[in-house]
């Protein structure tokens, strides 16, 4: 279970990217978070593993406060939560399967992981992760060779391997193509629902949204102003969120949606 | 279309003027101080040229010299080899606290100047300064002398390479909950590593030349064959010790310039070009790594 308690954060310079925000989700949620570029949703995501600090109120989870966590304590809450970006932050000189295992810095042990000796578990871990985003043959493949796509699978695969509780990925498909967004999202999907693992994600396509989310959060000028079904997001609340009206540069084609749901 | 925009001015050419005139200036101020005499520049080609025949043509290299130039020169690369493994070993730590995203603004600013402080003094004097009077005459002093100049200049390139590296990987690697040390490992190091390596090679071909002359000054290898033979004027075994060194030097460049490619591209390095297009930050590693002063 994840707390905002009135969480704030002001960036120095002043920009207030998140304005008392208070907002509970539940374990094994998926939950999508929707708004303009600059709305916060970045931030909303970070101060749930303490990449950025609150300057104000704050985040639990399982009651455990992310703001007065200590280094160590932090770095604990941060092991259990797995992360994917937008522009995949991969390792791009090195193998995929290093890549994965970074998902394991905090697990092996720091001496293990300086030396790269890795105990054959951790590295079962890996594989089992690439197996589950289907990419496993790609385990001894440098990490620039690979697609977007794949480099984003690579991504879903190092927070797999951390055995997290819960997943943020920050707009995961905004650097990919329709077709392949989709493939990541389903990939998102059949992780949260096999494995239970609370998901939350951001994303700026509203019809991804609503294929993807059960509960959608819309977020304006740092501030929480829609929460509710996918159901009952209609044009309405997608124009309050927006705060004008919609146009297609919000929505991926029709086309590519219907054929990658089909 | 637009309409008539006004056209500009042709730019004037004053700065350029001044500069050059300033140049020029440099040059004759030069000249003047170090006593240049117009009639020995007029004497190099021939002074050169005799030289070379005597050392190549006539009588020509003197091949029973040559176990003993191959000798020196194994003895350069030795301690070519020695001195930059030291400085590279070395140079990762200096390089990694000097790059200002790594530790402090304030930190990076003494490691780097302490670095430059390092690079003020070529091998020669810091082997015939503190080098030599320490481990006395011999291969050992060359070595360190090597080694401290080229913690100088990889440590300084270590820290801008660090300096310039994608921070996407770093914000996974903390993310992923690792500590500060393990961020640098795997967040930092696997990006950078290619191209370090590649200096230290590189810095490896720029060592062999500075341990041949190294044994000028009595610091080991083969500039101590090259200092004798000539002053001496023995020039048929000058010839065959310049003749070594020229193809060793070459040899091993060409070996180390494949593996630095290697490196820097990966197994797979066909698919390099094609992606130059769609990812520019490749392209880099078409051309290799540069010269940096």
């Amino acid at each position: 279970m994840i707390r905002f308690e009135n969480a704030s954060v002001t960036y120095p310079g002043g920009v207030h990217a998140l304005k008392d925000v208070t907002l509970d989700i539940r374990d094994g949620e998926m939950l999508i978070i929707v708004g303009l570029s600059g709305a916060g949703k970045s931030t909303l995501i970070r101060v749930i593993n303490g990449l950025v600090p609150l300057s104000g109120g704050d985040v639990k989870i399982d009651g455990v406060s992310v703001r007065h966590a200590g280094s160590r304590q932090l770095r604990e809450i941060r092991s259990k939560i797995g992360m994917i970006f937008q522009t995949f932050n991969l390792v791009k000189r090195t193998t995929v399967l290093n890549n994965v295992l970074m998902g394991r810095l905090y697990g092996a042990g720091t001496l293990r992981s300086l030396f790269a000796w890795y105990r054959p578990e951790d590295i079962e871990i890996a594989m089992q992760a690439l197996e589950r985003v289907d990419i496993v043959e790609k385990a001894y493949v440098r990490a620039s060779n690979l697609s977007g796509g794949q480099q984003q699978r690579v991504g879903i695969a190092r927070a797999l391997a951390q055995q997290p509780k819960i997943i943020l990925a920050d707009e995961p498909v905004a650097s990919l193509d329709p077709p392949t967004s989709h493939v990541v999202m389903r990939d998102l999907q059949r992780i949260n629902r096999e494995l239970g693992i609370t998901t939350i994600v951001n994303l700026h396509f509203l019809d991804l949204a609503k294929v993807y989310g059960e509960r959608i959060i819309g977020m304006r000028g740092g501030e929480l102003v829609y929460d509710g079904t996918a159901a009952q997001a209609d044009e309405r609340v997608f124009r309050d969120i927006y705060g004008r009206s919609l146009t297609a540069d919000d929505v991926m084609s029709e086309a590519a949606t219907a054929a990658a749901t089909l | 279309m637009a309409g008539a925009a006004e056209r500009p001015h042709p730019p004037t050419h004053a700065k350029r003027n001044l500069a050059l005139l300033g140049a020029a200036l440099l040059v004759g101020w030069a000249a003047v101080t170090v006593d240049v005499d117009p009639s020995e520049i007029l004497d190099l080609p021939g002074g050169v040229a005799l030289l070379f025949r005597e050392m190549f043509l006539d009588p020509g290299p003197d091949w029973s010299y040559l176990p003993t130039a191959l000798e020196g020169m194994i003895e350069s690369l030795q301690l070519a080899w020695v001195g930059t493994v030291l400085g590279a070993i070395l140079s990762i730590p200096l390089g990694f606290v000097g790059a200002k995203n790594v530790s402090s603004g304030g930190v990076s600013n003494v490691v780097r100047q302490l670095l430059n402080a390092i690079r003020a003094f070529p091998e020669v004097v810091l082997a015939v300064a503190i080098m030599i009077p320490i481990a006395g005459l011999g291969p050992v002093a060359g070595a360190l002398a090597i080694g401290l100049h080229s913690i100088g200049t990889l440590g300084k390139l270590t820290a801008e390479v660090i300096e310039g590296i994608d921070p996407g990987p770093v914000e996974a690697a903390r993310a992923a909950g690792g500590g500060s040390i393990l961020v640098q490992r795997w967040g930092v190091l696997p990006q950078v590593l290619p191209e370090i390596v590649a200096f230290w090679l590189y810095r490896f071909e720029i060592n062999i030349r500075a341990a041949a002359v190294l044994g000028v000054v009595g610091a080991g290898g083969i500039g101590f064959s090259l200092q004798q033979t000539i002053s001496f004027h023995r020039y048929s075994l000058a010839g065959t010790a310049v003749i070594v060194v020229v193809l060793v030097t070459i040899a091993v460049d060409t070996v180390s310039g494949w593996v630095r490619r290697r490196i820097i591209e990966g197994a797979g390095a066909k698919r390099v070009d094609a992606d130059a297009i769609a990812h520019p930050e490749l392209a880099e590693v078409v051309t290799g790594p540069v010269e940096r002063p």
